[in-house]
């Protein structure tokens, strides 16, 4: 359990902060604190769904790095870089559209807006459960997704197009649905079960935004008067 | 001298979790057999599918593709016995074209150019798609990448074509088209699992119907004698097609069930009443 | 009372030449089904579309004559995979969706909602998550989710698509539910067999444009089973030779054979 039950502003606080402090905080060891512990917890909603897409998605990143720059460098930006990955995993794995958007509508955003960042929060499930789909009818048109990696770049070609193609058709149809739901712009959409927060949870998320603002402080201000 | 049956399920039980699907289940299609797989939303026919295309593994029993246990084949592998086209197939198209895209079967099977020409331009004839041939798949209606699916899993030319729900979305013509493609393929010695809600279809298309009921096999005979007796068919969730409740109505000798036999046999029957 | 009427509607969607609709006229009253049939592409949904205020207004394009609104509508849409919000745990939130968008008191959205599911006997499946159900339950969700939000119009798109023989029939029995509490029921489907239990009236497009309104007996017309729009009855009827006129389903045939 990380952050399941915690209030939704508290999940978007810790994952909006670690990234934040991985860039502020001097490297490495800044980058590499920050790091593990958004690691740590991405790899506490499991290996398969949290750990391994968050080492996956970084490491082409680490090798772009390696290939333009100089091994400091290499590791300052590449903890960096994995910390927002593994931030932005664990947040879609953790933070539940209906439960933002009740939050949201709670302390008073629009619908509207509330639904577009819940939009985006789910687009990667969304996407990656209609990847399975498309792979799954490729296989059984004789498309192999193993061998070498000829076979695999062919693969992966096969299912960019029609994934990226019924995402943006995706897009426009659920841009209509949402309008057969009852959006009427002006009009507060009642809450049907804000999320509850505690004073605990207020504090922390100010405790963080506070920590971000002093290591700001500490990085940029600070070193003026010395 | 027996045929190997082209598919033959084996007392096969299935569950998603812990939720069962099929509960063992034991059918056998020979070559060229055309069959209904009907029942209930829910009944475990989208199971039956995914089993016989090796995208899941029974969990108990066997699925024989022809002599190979489904089992140890990958899905890639069974794409050379079975065709297969799953719902919203129209969302699965990915090449430029949908000459390209129906080539692109044949073609993972690694035959020659000359052959997968061949094969594509007569999965495309057969659903007169060749005017639609060179255009982008997402630039169509729906009901067309529907077709252009089924083309691709034609251009296969598998022992087995497994459709699930090929006519939702198509109107009357269309699906006469559908019927056509598939009668002529199995003269040719293609065999076909069909799941469909449309029971004129399937009367049409269809010779056999296997009834699924909550996982298991309820029914499994020829489809002239079934899809007119509502009696046997409501308890499944079925209801008669109105052809066929016509002709059990009107009392029609031979009680046909396919709309030109009804036609033929109400104007005989009228004839006869007519004559002295 | 008049609850949708369109006053020589023509439709271009966005960047296209030729119309979607052509100069059609077309009322439907409160208490009435009025079901649409033609050809794919005749602009069944197109209709719906423009009856339901989203176009122009949401997708684009360019709307020539005028359309008159009573009451507020709902369109249930022929894929309830995207007209699901996607931002619902249960089926029960799901179905809340609408009416919470609308603004109602709680109490008033919980009568709505339950009132909802028992006329679409989803209750046995209120707490599941909607990612978990197959297309016909969803289907059904969505109807339950529109009818919610307790429009005068009710639009349907091929409602029936989805759904199996059982849930067809009770979706039939609703319809005419509807019609019967009041409200007024636009229906584009391509169950053609269905409609002479359901309608009372048929609207026949063909490319855009009306080409006959009648009761369902427009689908027994010699033009029409020409067309690959009749019933199945009367299609056959056709196909034999026998005389006009051609009955319309199992039990005219079996009074006219008598």
């Amino acid at each position: 359990m990380t952050g399941g039950r915690l209030h939704p502003f508290t999940l978007l606080a810790i994952a909006g902060a670690l990234p934040a402090l991985a860039w502020i905080l001097p490297a490495p060891s800044g980058g590499l604190a920050m790091a593990t512990i958004a690691l740590g917890l991405a790899a506490s909603r499991g290996l398969r769904p949290g750990l391994w897409p968050a080492v996956l998605t970084a490491a082409p990143f680490w090798l772009f790095l390696l290939l333009l720059h100089d091994v400091p460098t290499t590791i300052a930006s590449g903890l960096r870089i994995t910390t927002m990955v593994a931030s932005f995993v664990w947040l879609v794995a953790t933070l539940e559209p209906a439960r933002l958007v009740e939050a949201m509508i709670a302390a008073g955003w629009s619908a509207s807006i509330a639904y577009l960042l819940a939009a985006t929060l789910s687009a990667v499930p969304v996407l990656k459960a209609r990847a399975r789909r498309i792979v799954e009818a490729q296989r059984c048109r004789g498309l192999s997704p193993r061998g070498g990696i000829a076979a695999r770049l062919r693969a992966l070609r096969a299912l960019a197009l029609p994934l990226v193609l019924s995402a943006l058709h995706e897009v426009d149809e659920r841009a209509l649905a949402l309008e057969t739901r009852g959006l009427v712009p002006g009009i507060r959409r009642t809450p049907l079960a804000p999320p509850p927060d505690s004073a605990v949870e207020q504090a922390a998320r100010w405790a963080l935004l506070l920590a971000c603002l002093a290591a700001l402080a500490r990085r940029f201000i600070v070193p003026r008067f010395l | 001298m027996a045929l190997t049956p082209v598919l033959r399920l084996d007392g096969v039980s299935f569950s998603y979790g812990a939720v069962p699907a099929l509960e063992n289940l034991s059918f056998s299609i020979a070559p060229g057999e055309r069959v209904a797989l009907l029942g209930r939303n829910g009944a475990g026919k989208s199971t039956v599918v995914r089993l016989v295309a090796g995208l899941e593994r029974p969990d108990q029993g066997t699925v024989w593709v022809g002599d190979w246990d489904a089992r140890d084949r990958a899905p890639e592998q069974l794409a050379r016995r079975v065709g297969s086209v799953f719902q919203h197939a129209d969302q699965q198209l990915f090449a430029s074209t949908v000459r390209d895209d129906v080539s692109f079967g044949p073609r993972a099977l690694g035959l020659g150019e000359r052959e997968v020409e061949r094969r594509t331009d007569e999965a495309l004839e057969d659903l007169d798609l060749t005017p639609q041939a060179a255009h982008h798949p997402y630039d169509l209606p729906p009901a067309f990448r529907k077709l252009a699916a089924l083309a691709g899993a034609l251009a296969l030319e598998p022992a087995l074509l497994v459709l699930d729900e090929p006519t939702i979305g198509l109107d009357r013509a269309l699906r006469a088209r559908v019927t056509r493609a598939l009668l002529e393929r199995s003269a040719a010695g293609v065999a076909l699992l069909v799941i469909t809600h449309d029971l004129t279809f399937a009367a049409e298309t269809l010779e056999r119907g296997l009834v699924l009921d909550r996982g298991r096999l309820a029914c499994d005979e020829q489809l002239a004698g079934l899809v007119g007796d509502a009696t046997r068919l409501e308890p499944l969730g079925l209801v008669p097609p109105p052809v066929a409740a016509l002709s059990a109505a009107l009392d029609l000798p031979g009680r046909p069930v396919q709309g030109a036999e009804v036609a033929r046999e109400l104007a005989r029957v009228a004839r006869g009443r007519l004559a002295p | 009372m008049r609850s949708l009427t369109l006053d020589h509607a023509s439709f271009w969607y966005p960047a296209t030449a030729s119309p979607a609709l052509r100069d059609v006229s077309l009322e439907v009253v409160q208490g009435e089904v009025v079901a649409l049939v033609g050809a794919l592409g005749a602009g069944a949904s197109t209709l719906l579309l423009v009856a339901a205020d989203l176009a122009p207004r949401v997708i684009g394009g360019r709307l020539a004559g005028t359309v008159a609104r009573r009451d507020r509508s709902g369109i249930v849409l022929p894929t309830p995979w995207t007209q699901a919000s996607g931002m619902a745990f249960t089926v029960w939130d799901e179905v809340a969706f609408g009416p919470a968008n609308l603004g109602w008191p709680a109490h008033e959205i919980a009568r709505h909602v339950d009132r909802a599911l028992e006329r679409l006997e989803l209750v046995p499946l209120a707490s599941r998550d909607p990612v978990t159900l197959s297309g016909g339950e969803l289907q059904r969700v969505i109807i339950a989710a529109i009818l919610a939000m307790d429009p005068g119009l009710v639009l349907f798109d091929e409602p029936a698509a989805e759904l199996d023989a059982e849930g067809a029939r009770t979706l039939w029995r609703l319809i005419r539910l509807l019609a019967k509490e009041g409200k007024a029921v636009l229906l584009a489907t391509s169950a053609l067999d269905a409609i002479p239990d359901v309608a009372d009236r048929v609207v026949w497009l063909e490319d855009g444009a009306v080409r006959a309104v009648g009761t369902p007996d427009l689908l027994a017309g010699l033009a029409v089973c020409d067309a690959g729009l009749g019933t199945s009855v009367a299609t056959v009827w056709r196909a034999s030779g026998l005389p006009e006129p051609y009955p319309l389903t199992v039990a005219h045939a079996v009074h006219r054979w008598r």
